[in-house]
């Protein structure tokens, strides 16, 4: 017979066992099941690494739970982190499998596919021919193309807005009674049925290359792509926030395909070979009316020395033509209603 | 009347002209400047690059975090998330604290100061961004010590209210703690105006000194410095940590948090992979989706 403290006790530890899975339940949707963030939330955390670079362990919590990773553990990514304290972790690898179970395949989720598609890439370190490209270094990996992807949801209720439509979340709660749920996916669902960064940030992110004068000297490139793409109308476009302008992706990658799928222009696959881009620009939601001529022009003209002298002379005559002819008419302008303004003041005026 | 609202009209035009002129001048010539700059910046920047690559410079969080000049915009469509860009970062910051323009020791030493203690390090500069350095380094004995902590402004220096309250993220805070010693039986903040003064005089001839003078002056800026400084054991405890946390403006809750099993046994480096969050539960959880 169980005395009164022992029947007791066992009603205490089953209380505490059943209290401490409830917290458990309660926490298991979050990503950050470890509580890496008891340390890692405080923005000080940094160090100088043993090569002389700034290494800062910070994760913004709030900005983490709008990012496209908000449901992978911490230690998904950062799988050799066994212990706490730990140790120096190892670089993260972006292919490997995490907890999240792809849905439609059942299988665990990994990113390995992009792997094959940067491989056989324009940015992959091998050549089409087998040989290995020069300057392998200068070649992207995931995270000079990629921070952590920020949800951008969209509302479609009544019209095309950004941010979440509270209406569309009022229809999921009918049936899905989870709040955390609804919004993970509504955000996912509505951030991939656009372009997760507006094509001005497409634009910077390839700039960080494409524009930087020692690599396109180093690998001998034609232009400053982002520069260029800057100068025409839709680069102007893009400046001033258009989301539905192209971006460097929008021509530089077949439609239906990856965007790591990218291939040189001298790669009779690609969309930007001479003889496909004209699909480019006559697709269904640019200019589907257009010639192929349309294609022909020189998307990435800088007008400079290196490109065409004479283009860049004929530039500069029209610019001074431009500025010669309109700044002294302004400028007579301006004299004539200043004079009109005070018809009495003078310099040197004799009384 | 009507000579009022005609001297109203030229000057309206001929701000408009004005306006055009300055336009034009942007199209044209000045674009052609813009472009000449533009490409003499180039060669700057491939030049500077060489430089740094001969000569590494000092790196300091204030130097790349709050003062860097690559900032990176992401537009959301319903915000704009402006950050600061680190190379290779993945993982967003977004925060604000701005520069520590009081603390002298950093002048010299820098705001990423630990990278002795190989387990502790990343920790001494996590506490370093908002307690001075003094708070560690410095024991107050005997008459000295006054027990008193108080928080400073970043950028005045003036002692101010706990920036610590709900809503703002730890150590996000425009202020750090520092201590107060007691001097002819009157508590004084640590960091006098002549202990400052001194130490950026030094700083400011060192080039000129002798070794004798430079050892002088090192000696007298670090004669308060403990040969071992506090131990993050000194405050992560619950019968008597150094620092008062309820005077400093903690609030229960955080200071559950700091001197939590969970921290104090890590830093008996305790390992388990699995802390649970029983004492911090619900933090940072976003209040509102959107």
């Amino acid at each position: 017979m169980l005395t009164y403290q022992t029947r007791r006790s066992i009603l205490l530890l089953f209380l505490l066992l059943f209290g401490m899975a409830f917290v458990s339940a309660a926490n298991s949707e979050s990503a950050d099941v470890g509580n890496c963030l008891l340390c890692h939330k405080y923005p000080g955390l940094s160090r100088v690494d043993e090569e002389g670079r700034f290494r800062l362990f910070y994760v913004n919590e709030d900005i983490f739970d709008k990012s496209v990773h908000t449901r992978v553990k911490c230690e998904d990514c950062h799988t050799d982190i066994k212990k706490i304290p730990h140790d120096t972790p190892k670089k993260v690898d972006c292919f490997v499998q995490c907890h999240i179970v792809e849905p439609s395949s059942e299988q665990k989720f990994s990113h390995k596919e992009v792997a094959k598609f940067l491989a056989a890439s324009v940015h992959g370190e091998v050549a089409k021919q087998g040989n290995p490209k020069k300057h392998p270094e200068d070649l992207p990996s995931c995270k000079d193309c990629h921070d952590n992807p920020l949800y951008r949801p969209l509302s479609f209720f009544k019209r095309v807005r950004p941010g979440i439509s509270e209406t569309a979340m009022g229809r999921c709660r009918v049936c899905h009674k989870k709040d955390d749920f609804i919004f993970r996916f509504y955000n996912h669902v509505t951030t991939r049925l656009h372009k997760i960064r507006n094509p001005k940030n497409i634009a910077e992110v390839c700039a960080r290359c494409h524009d930087d004068p020692e690599l396109v000297k180093r690998h001998d490139l034609s232009t400053r792509a982002a520069y260029s793409y800057g100068e025409t109308f839709h680069g102007k476009a893009a400046h001033f926030l258009d989301e539905r302008i192209p971006d460097c992706l929008d021509c530089h990658v077949k439609r239906g395909e990856s965007v790591h799928q990218m291939l040189s222009h001298n790669d009779p696959q690609s969309i930007t070979y001479k003889t496909n881009k004209a699909k480019i620009c006559a697709n269904i939601e640019c200019h589907p009316k257009a010639s192929p001529k349309l294609a022909d022009y020189k998307i990435h003209a800088e007008f400079n020395f290196e490109q065409g002298t004479a283009q860049y002379y004929f530039k500069i005559f029209f610019i001074a033509l431009t500025g010669g002819v309109l700044l002294p008419m302004m400028g007579i302008m301006f004299l004539d209603v200043l004079r009109r303004l005070l018809p009495n003041a003078g310099l040197n005026r004799k009384k | 009347m009507k000579i009022f609202f005609s001297r109203l009209y030229l000057l309206a035009f001929l701000a408009l002209t004005a306006g055009f002129i300055f336009l034009i001048w942007n199209l044209t010539f000045g674009e052609i400047l813009e472009e000449y700059h533009q490409r003499k910046k180039a060669t700057e920047i491939v030049k500077d690059r060489e430089q740094k690559k001969k000569k590494r410079e000092e790196i300091t969080f204030q130097k790349v975090i709050l003062e860097g000049d690559e900032t990176v915009k992401h537009y959301l469509g319903y915000r704009i998330l402006q950050e600061k860009r680190i190379e290779g970062h993945f993982h967003h910051i977004d925060f604000d604290v701005g520069p520590d323009k009081i603390n002298y020791c950093i002048e010299c030493h820098g705001d990423i100061p630990h990278d002795k203690v190989k387990g502790i390090r990343a920790f001494g500069n996590m506490h370093a961004s908002f307690i001075a350095c003094q708070t560690c380094h410095i024991r107050l004995e005997g008459v000295a010590k006054s027990g008193i902590f108080k928080w400073y402004d970043r950028t005045t220096g003036e002692i101010v209210a706990s920036p610590v309250r709900a809503g703002v993220q730890p150590g996000t805070y425009k202020a750090k703690i520092l201590p107060f010693e007691t001097i002819d039986g009157e508590p004084q903040r640590i960091d006098t105006q002549d202990k400052i003064d001194f130490a950026r005089e030094y700083e400011k001839n060192e080039q000129s000194l002798t070794e004798v003078q430079k050892s002088k002056a090192k000696k007298i800026i670090h004669k308060q410095v403990s040969k071992k400084p506090y131990t993050c054991a000194d405050c992560h405890q619950r019968e008597a940590p150094l620092l008062s946390f309820e005077d400093l403006g903690y609030p229960k809750h955080r200071i559950d948090t700091i001197v939590s099993t969970e921290v104090i046994g890590m830093i008996k480096n305790y390992t388990q992979l699995y802390i649970p969050r029983l004492l911090d539960p619900g933090f940072g959880q976003h209040q509102s989706k959107q």
